[in-house]
């Protein structure tokens, strides 16, 4: 049993390592527009997401940042009243379209809110969780898998002798690991970070993004901030936003030093924001 | 100027915090007060019960002359005695001096042989086979508002003597029962013969004289010697105490002697013999101090004469036994001069006096066992006085198994009143603390399901709007008087129940196969999203149509597979017994109650569990089924647990619904199908009709204050397990 997970994990990342080299387009959104009742809080968004890329998306508060990066794993669904227009295409599929299973979309990609949310477990637990919703019972393979996801949060050193403790006596910054840690134990391809650092002290950030940057060599990352510096420290794209339209999108360097909007050239000056 | 008024604003702002926390502090304060003083009722009424009976010498005094008192009586305030001598002389006296107030001759022809006595009659055998009934009484008045008390004696059955032995030989032991069917002597001769007359008894209408006329004379001659004989009230049987230590039972019909007897081996001689209260009980005293109780017990082939319990081990023989008149207690007199008071169903030693190695000749009480009047084998009285009120009670009578008369086996039995005073009290609380756990187990096993799916669905996967409506709704089902629903359920629920049993059942299985398939047809209608959250409402009309199609399925099923009658079935083939007002109407009834509870507080807490949790849970592809049994129910774990603690204490504490809906048999039995009588009914039942401050008020009292007791006790306990839980998820 244990061995053909392992067999189902190992041909998944196979095949990631394997589109990886078909095309750098990880994401294709086309013509997306997105209504909250009658309000419209997206207007024909169009953009390709590079692989194993950090793009983030930066905008004023209200321009629909953090909605667009929730349509990437459809929890926009959870909210009454959401309508969807367009697509977005995930290996040739439209995420969108009707019979697409969102519980094995959210498995593909992953999401890390604001404010850190670990569950009231163990941290072991917390971490093993989305582990044991794709069926893994093994308790070798979970602590194997478990190790990993936290040497990759770069949290292992300091959690590795309370494993057991509950989760919720850590500190705000360990707890933002250990979510993006829960996050990519189940291995996604996409990972959307929505104001990862923005309740977090200056020390905890910095682990945040050093984090960030490890995780770009095998993660598509997708980040959200308002933290004008972050952006242009993390990300290799990034995206203005303003009044649910997509400005300007391009190579993160471009856009801080030479942007081709006025708009956006006003707010990374600080003019608004 | 400034700084005065920001002082005045602060000065006041201070005052009114001050203000407002004395108020709290006074409004925690008063509620603990409160349940204190309650506490302290209780046990106040409860305590006296448990206090240990005292037996304290009064007075004493010799009586003159040479005769032997042969007999001693007692009025019912224990305030004059009365003396039946040898020489014939009935003498009433002052027990409180031994002032003689009336001394009566009865001229018998022949000397006394033998003495007994029942209740108030006592009949005398001479030593020329014959024999005569007095009845001795007290008459009370009330001239110029003083209690006086005039002794009477009266011949019931004439002034003439009876002949009991057609041989004229004198009667050396002798004993009288008398029923409503006629009365028996039975008596021993001096020539080894046991005589035994059975009489008719007739009472005039006009002149009110009673006649007897002969039935029946029987006899029986013996070899051994017979110390002591007893006859039953039913007259069907004779104890004789035979020398060796052997008990002989003979069997007495309306002919007389049959040609039944058994000998019972006790071992130890046997020194005296007394019927307890009701004559359901032998006393059997013997040579070493020992009192055993007897009684004749059901087996599968007849009656057994049987052992039951045992009282005093002194070591010296018993001279003896007097019985209590209204209760199931006797005193015991033994050769060190040792009187000790005990009672039979608890097997309670109460206390004891020493005499003074007085040898104690005869015991009487009064008829309240206030007093006791003793005479010692010198002709010196005593009286005793006796605060004796509640030795009825013993941990074993309230919480154990005891072999109660008239019963198989030992056993848990609540019954505190008959019609008869000779009723043995039985004041097990076992069947109503079973009986109230019962009641509760089946209403939790109803509600509690039903609540928690309830609130989790309503709080997680309802639309708002629906819940808007569902929540108040339910809750408002909580202020139902309850005695509304108990109606419901004894007067409309029972009787359909029991009609409609089969149908019940076919509910059971048509339920969940019938939301399976209109699930699985919900699941083929287009656009379902529609109608997301509203699953509820379209589930009513399947809920309605299920309910209505089992009932009409009722008769059918019965038909088919009870052979018509479902009730009759079960108990002819399963040996189930079917009470109308049964758990499962209590469940029902008692659950439909509780819900409210449950559901309120759970789905409170299901619904405030942080959405930042569950969105976490189903960003990490987790079902809402799956964030709702790993994350939510967890998180608001503390709070269910305590709305189901919650449910329970509302379940236990429920009185009228058990009181109208169960039967209030106190029956130790789990069968879904029988009743029960809860602690709170039981109260609620006998608290009007219980005497105040006797021993069955207490203990209604006592159950009041386990009930009490056990809500505190639980409450703390499901609190501090809460506490935990609560730390355990804290800091969400």
């Amino acid at each position: 049993m244990s061995e053909a997970i392992t067999t189902k994990i190992d041909s998944a990342l196979f095949t990631a390592n394997e589109s990886e080299e078909d095309t750098e387009i990880c994401m294709d959104v086309n013509n997306l527009s997105l209504y909250y009742g009658e309000a419209q809080a997206l207007k024909d968004i169009n953009f390709k997401l590079k692989k194993n890329k950090v793009t983030a998306f930066i905008g004023p508060s209200g321009c629909g940042k953090s909605t667009l990066l929730r349509c990437f794993n459809r929890m926009n669904d959870l909210v009454d009243s959401v309508k969807v227009e367009g697509e977005i295409i995930l290996d040739n599929e439209n995420i969108y379209a009707p019979g697409v299973d969102v519980t094995s979309l959210r498995q593909r990609v992953g999401m890390v809110f604001q404010k850190p949310n670990p569950f009231p477990m163990s941290i072991f637990e917390n971490v093993a969780y989305g582990l044991r919703l794709q069926g893994f019972k093994k308790r070798r393979l979970l602590e194997e898998k478990v190790e990993w996801a936290l040497k990759g949060a770069a949290l292992w050193d300091e959690v590795k002798d309370r494993l057991d403790e509950s989760a919720l006596g850590m500190s705000g910054g360990q707890q933002q690991r250990l979510v993006i840690a829960r996050a990519i134990a189940i291995e996604p391809e996409i990972i959307l970070l929505d104001e990862p650092a923005s309740a977090l002290d200056p020390i905890s950030t910095l682990k945040i993004e050093e984090l960030i940057y490890e995780l770009k060599s095998n993660y598509t990352i997708l980040i959200v901030t308002h933290n004008m510096q972050q952006a242009a420290r993390v990300s290799d794209e990034t995206a203005f936003m303003y009044m649910g339209e997509m400005i300007e999108f391009g190579n993160t360097n471009t856009i801080f030093t030479n942007p081709a909007k006025k708009q956006t050239e006003d707010y990374i000056t600080g003019r608004y924001g | 100027m400034k700084n005065q008024i920001l002082q005045q604003k602060y000065n006041q702002r201070a005052l009114k915090d001050r203000m407002a926390r004395y108020f709290v502090a006074v409004g925690g304060v008063s509620v603990i007060v409160a349940i204190l003083l309650i506490f302290f009722y209780l046990l106040q009424v409860v305590i006296p019960m448990f206090e240990s009976a005292e037996m304290s010498e009064e007075h004493s005094y010799r009586v003159t002359g040479e005769a032997r008192v042969m007999h001693l009586g007692l009025e019912e305030q224990g305030t004059m005695g009365v003396r039946f001598m040898d020489n014939g002389n009935v003498v009433f006296f002052k027990s409180g001096s031994g002032e003689i107030v009336k001394d009566v001759n009865l001229n018998l022809s022949a000397k006394i042989s033998s003495i007994s006595f029942n209740l108030d009659r006592v009949i005398l055998g001479l030593d020329n086979g014959y024999v005569k009934i007095v009845r001795y009484g007290f008459d009370l008045s009330y001239p110029n508002d003083i209690r006086t008390i005039t002794p009477v004696l009266e011949f019931p059955l004439g002034e003439e003597l009876i002949l009991l032995d057609e041989s004229k030989k004198a009667l050396i032991q002798i004993d009288i029962q008398i029923n409503e069917e006629g009365l028996g002597i039975v008596a021993r001769t001096l020539d080894n013969r046991l005589v035994y007359a059975r009489y008719q008894q007739e009472e005039s209408f006009i002149s009110e004289e009673v006649t007897i006329e002969l039935e029946s004379r029987s006899e029986r001659s013996f070899e051994e010697t017979i110390s002591s004989i007893v006859l039953t009230p039913a007259l069907d049987h004779l104890y004789a105490a035979i020398d060796g230590g052997v008990l002989r039972d003979y069997s007495l019909d309306e002919e007389g002697f049959n040609d039944n007897h058994t000998d019972y081996k006790i071992r130890k001689n046997i020194t005296e013999l007394k019927l307890l209260l009701g004559g359901t009980s032998l006393l059997i005293g013997l040579e070493n101090g020992e009192v055993q109780q007897w009684m004749s017990v059901r087996h599968e082939h007849g009656r057994v004469f049987t052992f039951i319990r045992n009282f005093h081990e002194t070591q010296y023989p018993v001279t003896e036994i007097a019985i209590e008149q209204q209760r199931k207690g006797f005193a015991v007199a033994d050769e060190k001069g040792e009187i000790t008071l005990y009672y039979a169903t608890s097997q309670r030693t109460l206390t004891s006096i020493n005499t003074a190695g007085k040898i104690i000749t005869h015991l009487a009480w009064s008829a309240r066992a206030q007093n006791l009047l003793a005479v010692d084998d010198q002709g010196k009285i005593y009286l005793y006085e006796v605060d004796n009120e509640y030795p009825e009670i013993s941990w074993d009578v309230l919480w154990g198994k005891i072999w109660y008369e008239g019963y198989d086996e030992s056993d848990y039995i609540w019954q505190s009143s008959a019609s008869t005073n000779e009723f043995e009290p039985k004041f097990s609380l076992m069947p109503l603390t079973f009986g109230t756990v019962k009641a509760a187990f089946y209403a939790m096993l109803f509600a509690v399901p039903v609540a928690i799916l309830g609130a989790m669905f309503t709080a997680q996967f309802m639309a708002p709007r629906m819940r808007q409506v569902v929540k108040p709704s339910i809750e408002i089902m909580e202020a139902l008087p309850t005695v509304i629903l108990g109606f419901l359920a004894g007067l409309w629920l029972a009787p359909y129940v029991e009609t409609h049993l089969a149908g019940i059942f076919t509910l059971l299985l048509i339920l969940p196969f019938g939301f399976i398939l209109s699930a699985w047809i919900f699941s083929l209608l287009p656009n379902k999203s529609i109608i997301d959250g509203w699953e509820a409402a379209l589930l009513i009309p399947v809920v309605l149509l299920l309910i209505w199609l089992s009932m009409m399925l009722s008769g059918p099923v019965e038909n088919l597979f009870f052979n018509g009658d479902m009730r009759t079935y079960m108990s002819d083939e399963w040996g189930f017994n079917y009470d109308q007002r049964n758990a499962l109407v209590v469940g029902l009834i008692m659950g439909f109650a509780v819900i409210p509870t449950i559901f309120s507080i759970a789905e409170d807490a299901i619904f405030s569990v942080p959405q930042h949790l569950i969105r976490g849970s189903l960003a990490l592809g987790a079902s809402r089924w799956q964030t709702m049994l790993s994350v939510v129910m967890p998180a608001a774990s503390p709070a269910i647990f305590s709305a189901v603690m919650m449910g329970f204490g509302r379940a236990v504490g429920e009185t009228m619904i058990v009181l109208m809906a169960t039967g209030n048999t106190p029956l130790m039995d789990m069968s879904i199908f029988q009743g029960m009588r809860t602690l709170a009914a039981n109260i609620a039942v006998e608290v009007p009709e219980a005497e105040v401050a006797s021993t069955h008020y207490r203990i209604l009292f006592l159950a009041a204050f386990i009930l009490f007791m056990f809500t505190f006790v639980f409450n703390t306990f499901a609190e501090m397990i809460r506490h935990r839980l609560r730390k355990k998820y804290s800091g969400l």
